[in-house]
């Protein structure tokens, strides 16, 4: 079955369910996706009627993390008299991640919103085929099968979405909504219970294997476009500091430029303090307003930290990030020696 | 015209603790090169953007006033970094300055009417600067009566105790110092700044009113004022922000369509009341 | 001056002449994505491309730059001024949307009682060699700003692309002294004049994107605190990427660099962003603009109501980057839907 037919069945469900749930005032709103202006591109949308049930949609468009909106919640989602609504999140496999993870870390109560699990089959890799298309405007963009077409003024181009979806979603493994028994939600099809992920992190052997000095040059690279907007601070769910240590000044631990050294400070103490909670959405990548994508030291970060502690991000909300917390058991070779 | 963003290099010649507590002190600097002083043609009320280079720089209203030759004077609250850096700092060390900015104490339209300068706490950095102005030799038949309320939490805080005596000896200008409550050796008044200004009810008639302070303060103390039929043109306000550049480019400091670092920082209450609620 | 040819084969002869002169900056391939850069060789550059994704304003205005530098002598301090800013350089390939935001910034820094030295100086040596757009896209909306594809007025020099060659025209004298040095530029045929004038037609003519910002900036006026503010900031992330990449944005931050132990340092500048929240958070915890909705605000009052009350002109050159930037879609044109939305609406009730 092509994906066309499978993301229309899925919101046929989904928007069953949202109808439902309105109806029955399980929920008070509902946060999904709608049709964006762009070719490329969705809308996150609220809606707390059953008539705009039927702007939401469900395609590989929606990259937006939707449980950014819920740290901190935004108005509509606060009642003056009600206080903290209950809120109804379109969840594929890493937003309910990013949801159970933010609970675990005390940002949300999960009583307070219904996890709408969906199956995703992965979203389109949109910087990946602007650069392919190159200096010509998109105009269309379709799903016919398993390949996204890409129409211009003048081209046609056909793209299999294995190959050009996001690097993120290649290895996701929660592709069915992750079915949390602790956590109150609905599935749009079926879910699966994950205790655990099974996981080889085959996507970044190539990674792994280069040497220090290449991996280097492959980074510096990569970061030397870095405009220090911070759009991928803001677009993580998980980054929720009131003060980052970025902007801290006292002290201050660097420099604001875009000189290297500050650059990459920057991002390899962010990726560091995402150890353990990252949850691979791929937002921060989207967001960028140049490109970059480091996510391959986010993955390298996840796999040290199921070796070492046994741990994946947004599965279970009443453990404990292993950075936040410590176990008797915790391996501590580098400090210890054995008896 | 020389570079805005250069700052000229002065040296600290005194810093004065003014306040029990010593976190507000006094830097008294003079110009490294003489004509930059003499191009320093500053008025009451305008600030500059002073550094010590290296640690950071801040806007810091100009306490001093244009008539003490020589000089001039900052007063600084130690809050964060850059201030706690003027408070570290020694005579002889090198202080940039950047100014004269802001547009100041409207001093030609005041001519001719009767000041009413009401100061609350630390805010009476560019009050000093005013009175001393007006009540120089060379300017004091220019301007009607002036009344001074100046209130503080407690006796410790209050600023410029030297000039305030030398004010209350004279009898050309009105002095009411108040603190919030009651202290052993304090003979003046008691009360907060509103009920003063209150009890003092001072009149509308060719009057304008400064008022410098805390929010709360500034709000009460208005209020009394329109009760007593102040209209809200003549009632003046410095705004603080946090700036920048203080020249007007670097954006930070707008209200609506207006930059406090050029189009004020003193604005009528009457232009505050068009201005979105955003400071 | 009269128009001259100039052939895409001959680029690289433009360049290599002129590079010994001038610093050559062009719109050039960098990770995937156009930049305008300096380039070393002709073979860098782009000229085919849809707009770049950081606007070439960095060439004058740079994420990061010194003010000046500085070291301790004890307690003397010796400040040492820039001392670059009177090269000369080319920005070559120009859409007009951009050239014409040189126009923007140019009066912003100039205006006032202070002059901003820096970006003045280098913008006086820098000529802007500019081109027409041939195929404008959706998200482009120069001509309801006052712009146009093929508009000339803010640059030096001006091409138009007629296929293998391009028509050249000196708009300013400092465009007409630059040609001037290449003297073996053939002369265009009335027909290329034609041609480019035909383009510039098709061009103009092919914009779907198209408001009225008079209105949009009488309605701004009138509604300040009007509830649809609360709507058009609802999905904003607060991620900044719209400033980022605007033209005509020019905020800044002013950071002192200290290297204790060699004594010396810089002040620099470097771009900061009205929509982050710490923008206008003061030492004392006081914050003008704590909420979302009141720094998304600002952004549109700022280009739409504050400049043209304060310069007689839009702050925006409808460029569309930040249509195409914003990641939730929150995009300009939807902002200026809703924002008109509440004039009609206000005249449905006199109506009835």
């Amino acid at each position: 079955m092509g994906l066309e037919t499978e993301n229309k069945d899925i919101e046929t469900n989904l928007r069953e369910i949202a109808r439902g749930l309105l109806k029955d005032k399980k929920v008070d709103v509902i946060i999904g996706y709608m049709e964006g202006t762009l070719p490329m591109l969705s809308q996150p949308i609220i809606i707390d009627s059953e008539e705009d049930v039927e702007k939401l949609i469900w395609n590989n468009l929606c990259y937006v993390n939707l449980a950014k909106y819920l740290v901190p919640r935004v108005p509509k989602f606060v009642d003056s008299e009600k206080g903290n609504l209950t809120v109804g999140v379109v969840s594929k496999g890493c937003v309910g991640r990013a949801l159970i993870h933010l609970a675990s870390e005390n940002k949300i109560k999960l009583d307070e919103i219904k996890i709408i699990g969906i199956p995703c089959n992965g979203v389109v890799n949109r910087q990946r085929i602007e650069m392919e298309i190159g200096e010509k405007e998109i105009l269309e963009v379709s799903v016919s099968g398993n390949n996204v077409i890409v129409k211009g003024k003048d081209f046609e181009k056909e793209f299999p979405f294995d190959e050009y979806m996001n690097d993120l979603c290649k290895t996701c493994k929660i592709r069915k909504p992750p079915l949390v028994s602790k956590a109150p939600d609905l599935c749009v099809g079926e879910c699966e219970e994950y205790s655990n992920i099974v996981d080889d992190f085959s996507d970044i052997a190539e990674f792994e294997a280069l040497t220090p000095e290449e991996k280097w040059n492959q980074i510096t690279e990569e970061l030397s476009v870095c405009t220090r907007c911070y759009a991928c601070r803001e677009a993580c769910p998980m980054c929720y500091c009131n003060l980052c240590f970025v902007d801290q000044n006292k002290p201050v631990w660097f420099g604001k430029t875009t000189d290297l050294p500050d650059v990459f400070v920057y991002h390899l103490i962010r990726a560091m303090h995402m150890a353990g909670r990252c949850v691979a959405c791929g937002a921060c990548s989207l967001v960028c307003p140049v490109g970059i994508d480091l996510n391959k030291i986010n993955r390298k970060l996840e796999k040290i930290v199921k070796e070492r502690f046994n741990f994946t991000s947004g599965l279970d909300p009443d453990v404990l990030p292993p950075m936040v917390d410590f176990k008797m058991e915790d391996a501590q070779e580098f400090m210890l020696e054995e008896d | 015209m020389p570079n805005p963003y250069i700052p000229m290099l002065t040296r600290v010649k005194s810093i004065i603790s003014e306040n029990e507590v010593r976190d507000i002190k006094t830097l008294e600097l003079e110009f490294q090169k003489k004509e930059e002083y003499k191009a320093f043609d500053y008025i009451p009320g305008q600030f500059a953007e002073i550094s010590i280079i290296g640690k950071g720089e801040c806007p810091i209203g100009i306490a001093s006033s244009p008539t003490e030759e020589g000089t001039i004077k900052f007063t600084i609250k130690k809050m964060g970094t850059v201030t706690s850096s003027f408070h570290n700092s020694d005579i002889g060390d090198t202080i940039g300055v950047r100014g004269p900015l802001g547009n100041g104490w409207p001093m030609e339209e005041l001519k001719g009417q009767n000041i009413v300068v009401i100061g609350g706490g630390f805010a009476f950095s560019t009050l000093r600067s005013l009175v001393l102005y007006i009540l120089d030799d060379k300017h004091r038949k220019d301007y009607g009566d002036i009344t001074v309320i100046y209130g503080n939490r407690d006796s410790g805080e209050v600023l410029y105790r030297d000039v305030l005596e030398e004010w209350e000896k004279r009898d050309d200008i009105n002095v009411v110092l108040t603190i919030d409550r009651e202290e052993e050796s304090w003979t003046r008044k008691v009360g907060f700044v509103a009920a003063v200004v209150k009890e003092v009810a001072p009149s509308p008639d060719n009057a304008v009113a400064i008022i410098c302070g805390p929010p709360i303060m500034i709000r009460t103390a208005v209020d009394e004022l329109v009760k007593i039929g102040w209209k809200d043109e003549k009632i003046l306000n410095s705004l603080e922000m946090r700036m920048k550049c203080g020249i007007g480019k670097c954006g930070r400091c707008n209200i609506g369509e207006k930059f406090v670092c050029i189009d004020g920082p003193v604005f009528s209450l009457a232009e505050l009341k068009k201005m979105p609620n955003e400071y | 001056m009269a128009e001259k040819l100039l052939k895409k084969d001959d680029i690289g002869k433009f360049y290599s002449e002129l590079e010994k002169e001038y610093k050559f900056y062009a719109p050039t391939k960098v990770k995937g994505n156009i930049a305008f850069k300096k380039i070393s060789n002709a073979e860098e550059i782009e000229l085919d491309y849809l707009n770049s994704k950081v606007p070439p304003k960095d060439v004058l205005f740079p994420q990061k730059e010194t003010i000046f530098e500085y070291r301790y002598e004890g307690k003397e301090v010796i400040i040492e001024e820039r001392k670059d800013l009177e090269d000369k350089l080319i920005i070559f390939g120009v859409r007009p949307c951009d050239a014409y935001s040189f126009k923007l910034l140019e009066d912003f820094f100039a205006s006032g009682d202070f002059q901003d030295d820096i970006f003045l100086k280098k913008r006086e040596n820098a000529t802007i060699i500019g081109i027409g757009c041939n195929s404008p896209r959706q998200s482009c909306f120069c001509t309801s700003v006052g712009g146009h594809p093929f508009q000339k007025e803010s640059t030096d020099v001006f091409l138009s692309d007629l296929g293998d060659t391009y028509l050249v025209e000196a708009i300013s004298e400092k465009g007409e002294n630059l040609l001037k040095k290449l003297s073996w530029l053939a002369d265009a045929k009335k027909a290329d004049v034609e041609k480019s004038k035909e383009l510039a037609k098709l061009a103009e003519e092919s914009f779907t994107t198209k408001f009225d910002f008079d209105l949009v900036t009488k309605v701004l006026d009138e509604n300040f605190e009007h509830p649809v503010w609360q709507e058009i900031s609802e999905s904003c992330i607060g991620c900044s990427s719209c400033t980022f990449l605007c033209p005509t944005c020019t905020c800044f931050d002013v950071i002192d660099e200290n290297d204790e132990y060699n004594n010396r340092g810089r002040r620099i500048r470097i771009w900061d962003t009205c929509q982050s929240c710490l923008y206008t958070l003061e030492t004392s915890g006081h914050n003008p603009r704590p909420a979302k909705i009141q720094r998304c605000r600002n952004r549109i009052m700022h280009k739409f109501s504050y400049y043209p009350s304060n310069y007689d002109c839009l702050g925006c050159v409808g460029c569309g980057r930040c249509i195409t930037a914003c990641p939730v879609n929150n995009e300009l044109r939807l902002i200026i839907d809703k924002i008109l939305e509440i004039q009609e609406k206000s005249g449905e009730k006199v109506s009835a």
